[in-house]
């Protein structure tokens, strides 16, 4: 069946969804193309996320310089309608013909008259918003591991800086670092979980998932790799069945990639445990196995 | 019990050396980490049980030592007085040395060392080609010394620059010795050590701080732990004299945690040199205190720059930060902070006690002393080399490396990790010091030197590297967060034969303003590898890009495994270990192999003892 004849009417109009730096530049693009534009963001302004960084790849300009001329050029533009504070809900027609429901959530200010003084700010009797303190959620951690805990946190006591300390004996006693005890860690230092994570995210030794009895460290440094290790390492993923940073179903073995242990002398290198087995190769793996599923 | 003075510390070594009989045989087998590869500690317990056995007790001592260096011959046993050198030993071969070797003075033939080059088999550890080239200033007392044992360090004048140090110099006198012997830092970037120290001396504000970086993550280079595991006074003892030069109290030391001997063995080290008063409160009586403390790191690269390390130390994670302030004016806790690598702390004894005019004897006009490097790779000798600045690349690689396995031939060296470049065979000459690397694109760095071959793809290193920094990128900066990806991204495609006409210079665009707007040594350094090798190896690049080949036999998927007819004599070898059953054949007969079942895993290449495996 041949489209409508009305749906087949393109209309000279355009509606840029966010109004961030890139949809100014769009919408500026645009009118300045001779169509008329409706910019449209869930926000109270537009503007976006830019303003909050400081320099700009890849030439250090300042955020700022960047977006205020567009801010500034955007409400001003004859042919930019701004709608703020207003999310799409529906989407009907084809390219060219579009019908938009679009659901402007009240601002409680007439913008028309509004001269943007800042009066009412300043008058506001209740600009002091009273914060509750939200319940804390329950950290679901059996005693004994909380007992481990406190003597791990109480050991770190003096010490300055204590976060990384704490969570390399943790994830020493637990061979790798529970949800719990995170939390648990978290709410002793009274840091937020995030630094916790943050902390514990970022450096290679720390893990959040469960590990085998036997940690297998594939060394991945440039000799080992010159030498082949990238081999070994396929080697042992087929013959464990498992991919790299991941642990067998039996809980006996992990296989982690770490840069250089310092044996490159007998590259390529791998751990297992704390013991170094050098000068390996494809074919030496299945046998290191065998002798570690027995010991 | 506490040493009361310098001429306490003397009298300590006299009654060491006393005890000792300078020539009663002495077995050292070497315990680094590399010997532990080839399971060492089996043979220390056989000289142990044999010694027992055949009661020999007062008549042999034996030590175990920190690396010896010769890591690919390990486990490595040398007899002193003779300093007779034995290699690859076995537990099997343990009561032959003791019984032939220690008892009747007679040689085992089969344990030594065999020049390949020539066939001489050297009896004694001089006379081996790899050491007798080696200027072993500092890394040469590692085969003499217990590391866990401070005696052994005493007895060979350890800790007497300390007394030097602290009873007839000032810090300022210490810092000109420093200054007039030119030491360059060693942890990569040069930076003037006596410069630094001076900087730091001159903030006035209360406390200060020292570290000693041991975070050594770049991929390659292993000098620093094999000093800290091997001979941990040295280092300590340079700590302390830089304390001292700089006015600090208190010290860290910052140590990888994939390190556990050397954790163990400098936490050893402290808590003997306390014992003694060497350390800790008011030093030999001179009223000068200094307490040093481990700091295990986590586990990452960025760390191994100061201002990451000193976030790291304080359990933030703000990664770098932009100097200035440098460390030295704003460090840890806000507080001055000197920061340096092991290897340059292991230097400040030796300058101290011997002088700057010895030290500044070696070496070349701008950089002074020696090197350690770390000789690995497609090389026959690889281990730890020290050797003076200024010796060209073709005698480390070649005479003291004893050149290239299998007699393939020489590519490239890729020097200073990361951070580093290839230099390539027509540069072979180049004398190695801080400049003349820079000259050419790389850099010194910590020290690895990796030795490539004719099968080594120059593409695929640049690919590893990129790989390596774009994990390693704390991502704070944006050129070296996103330009390493998308130059990681372009290196893929090239191996994956996807390259495009204005890749290559796609990339070196992407290099260029990584290199010059990142905000630390990491992303300022990372276009290195690649620049380096599109300069020497563009016509590898362009192989792979316009015809789609890996010259070098490498990258997956561009090559293809296949059976030389003529060299295939139908052993069966193959047919076994291949994981897709691709190999058919009969016995005796030409096999054959089915690239649709071949996944190219390289195992038939690593099984065929008569080379008849192609890569093409």
């Amino acid at each position: 069946m041949p489209p409508k004849k009305t749906e087949d009417k393109k209309i000279g109009a355009t509606l840029v969804v966010g109004g961030g730096i890139g949809g100014m530049q769009a919408a500026l693009d645009l009118a300045a193309s001779g169509i008329k534009v409706y910019l449209l963001d869930s926000k109270p302004s537009i503007g976006g996320v830019m303003a909050q960084l400081d320099k700009t790849f890849p030439t250090n300009d300042c955020a700022m310089c960047t977006m205020a001329p567009r801010l500034v050029e955007v409400g001003r533009h004859k042919d930019i309608e701004v709608i703020t504070l207003a999310d799409v809900e529906s989407i009907k027609g084809t390219a060219g013909n579009f019908t938009l429901k679009i659901h402007k959530r009240p601002r409680f200010v007439d913008e028309e008259k509004c001269t943007g003084c800042g009066l009412c700010v300043a008058n506001c009797p209740v600009h002091n918003i009273i914060y509750v303190t939200p319940e804390k959620d329950k950290i679901d951690i059996s005693d004994e591991h909380a007992k481990i805990m406190n003597s791990i946190i109480k050991e770190y006591e003096d010490v300055e800086g204590p976060l990384v300390p704490i969570l390399q004996r943790t994830n020493e006693t637990f061979n790798y670092l529970p949800e719990p005890v995170l939390r648990y860690t978290a709410d002793k230092l009274n840091m937020p979980l995030s630094v916790v994570c943050r902390i514990a995210t970022f450096y290679k030794t720390f893990s959040l998932e469960p590990r085998g009895k036997h940690i297998i460290s594939v060394c991945l440094g440039t000799a080992c790799h010159v030498k082949g290790a990238g081999r070994v390492t396929s080697a042992l993923e087929g013959e464990l069945g498992i991919k790299r940073g991941e642990t067998t179903k039996d809980m006996l073995f992990t296989i982690e990639t770490v840069r250089c242990i310092g044996c490159c002398g007998l590259a390529p290198v791998l751990k297992v445990g704390e013991n170094v087995h050098g000068l390996m190769s494809k074919t030496m793996v299945p046998e290191l196995l065998h002798t570690y599923e027995k010991a | 019990m506490r040493i009361a003075d310098e001429s306490g510390l003397k009298e300590l070594k006299n009654s060491v050396l006393q005890e000792r009989d300078s020539l009663r045989p002495c077995i050292t087998i070497c315990g680094g980490t590399g010997c532990h590869g080839y399971a060492c500690e089996k043979v220390i317990a056989a000289v142990e049980n044999e010694i027992e056995r055949q009661n020999l007790k007062d008549k042999v001592s034996m030590r175990v030592t920190g690396c010896h260096g010769f890591c690919e011959r390990g486990p490595i046993v040398v007899i002193y007085p003779e300093k007779v050198f034995y290699q690859r030993v076995a537990v099997d071969d343990v009561p032959e040395i003791i019984s032939q070797t220690i008892i009747n003075s007679k040689i085992i033939e089969r344990l030594l060392y065999t020049d390949p080059n020539t066939g001489v088999k050297p009896v004694h550890e001089d006379d081996v080609p790899f050491y007798n080239r080696q200027k072993r200033i500092i890394f040469g007392n590692n085969g003499k010394i217990e590391p866990t044992n401070i005696s052994d360090y005493i007895a060979l004048d350890g800790y007497g620059a300390l007394c030097k140090a602290l009873f007839h110099m000032t810090p300022d006198q210490i810092i000109e010795e420093v200054n007039k012997s030119k030491l360059r830092g060693r942890g990569g970037a040069g930076f003037s050590t006596s410069k630094k120290w001076a900087i730091t001396r001159a903030s006035k504000k209360g406390m200060k701080f020292i570290i000693c970086n041991c975070d050594e993550g770049d991929p390659g280079a292993y000098m620093d732990r094999s000093l800290m595991e091997g001979n941990p006074h040295l280092v300590l003892e340079g700590m302390i004299i830089g304390a001292y030069a700089i006015g600090a109290h208190e010290g860290y030391i910052y140590i990888r945690n994939e390190y556990p001997l050397a954790v163990r063995n400098v936490g050893i080290a402290i808590k003997q040199a306390e014992e003694l008063g060497l350390l800790g409160k008011n030093i030999l009586n001179s009223g000068f205190n200094f307490t040093i403390t481990v700091h295990k790191a986590a586990g990452a690269f960025v760390c191994g720059e100061e201002t990451a390390l000193i976030s790291s130390i304080e359990g933030k994670l703000d990664g770098p930060r932009p100097r200035p302030p440098f460390p030295a004016q704003k460090g840890l806790w806000g507080k001055p902070t000197n920061i340096n690598n092991v290897e340059t702390l292991a230097n400040v004894p030796l300058i101290i006690e011997r002088g700057a005019d010895w030290y500044s004897k070696i070496g070349t006009e701008k950089s002074k002393g020696t090197k350690i490097f770390s000789l690995v790779g497609k090389v026959n000798n690889t281990g730890l080399v020290e050797v003076p600045m200024g010796m060209t690349l073709r005698e480390v690689v070649f005479d003291i490396g004893g050149g290239i396995p299998k007699g393939k031939n020489f590519k490239a060296v890729q020097t200073g990790g990361p951070s580093g470049g290839c230099i390539p065979e027509s540069l072979i000459d180049l004398p190695v010091d801080f400049e003349r690397l820079t000259e050419v694109g790389s850099m010194m760095g910590s020290g690895g030197m990796i030795v490539m071959d004719e099968n080594t793809c120059m593409v695929d290193v640049a690919k590893y590297f990129l790989g390596f920094l774009d994990d390693e990128s704390c991502g704070k900066c944006v050129p070296c967060r996103e330009g390493i990806e998308k130059m990681r991204e372009i290196l893929t495609n090239i191996c994956k034969g996807e390259g495009e006409e204005g890749d290559i210079e796609l990339l070196e665009e992407i290099a260029l303003t990584v290199k010059e707007t990142s905000l630390c040594g990491l992303g300022q350094t990372a276009s290195n590898p690649v620049l380096t090798t599109i300069k020497y190896f563009r016509d590898e690049y362009e192989e792979h890009i316009r015809n789609k080949r890996c010259p070098a036999g490498v990258c997956l998927d561009l090559i293809s495994y296949s059976i030389d007819a003529e060299k295939c004599n139908g052993c069966g070898a193959c047919v076994r270990p291949c994981p897709t059953q691709a190999i058919t054949g009969e016995k005796k007969k030409l096999h054959s192999l089915d690239q649709e079942k071949c996944i190219k895993c390289g195992a038939c290449f690593e099984t065929c003892k008569f080379d008849s495996i192609i890569i093409k």
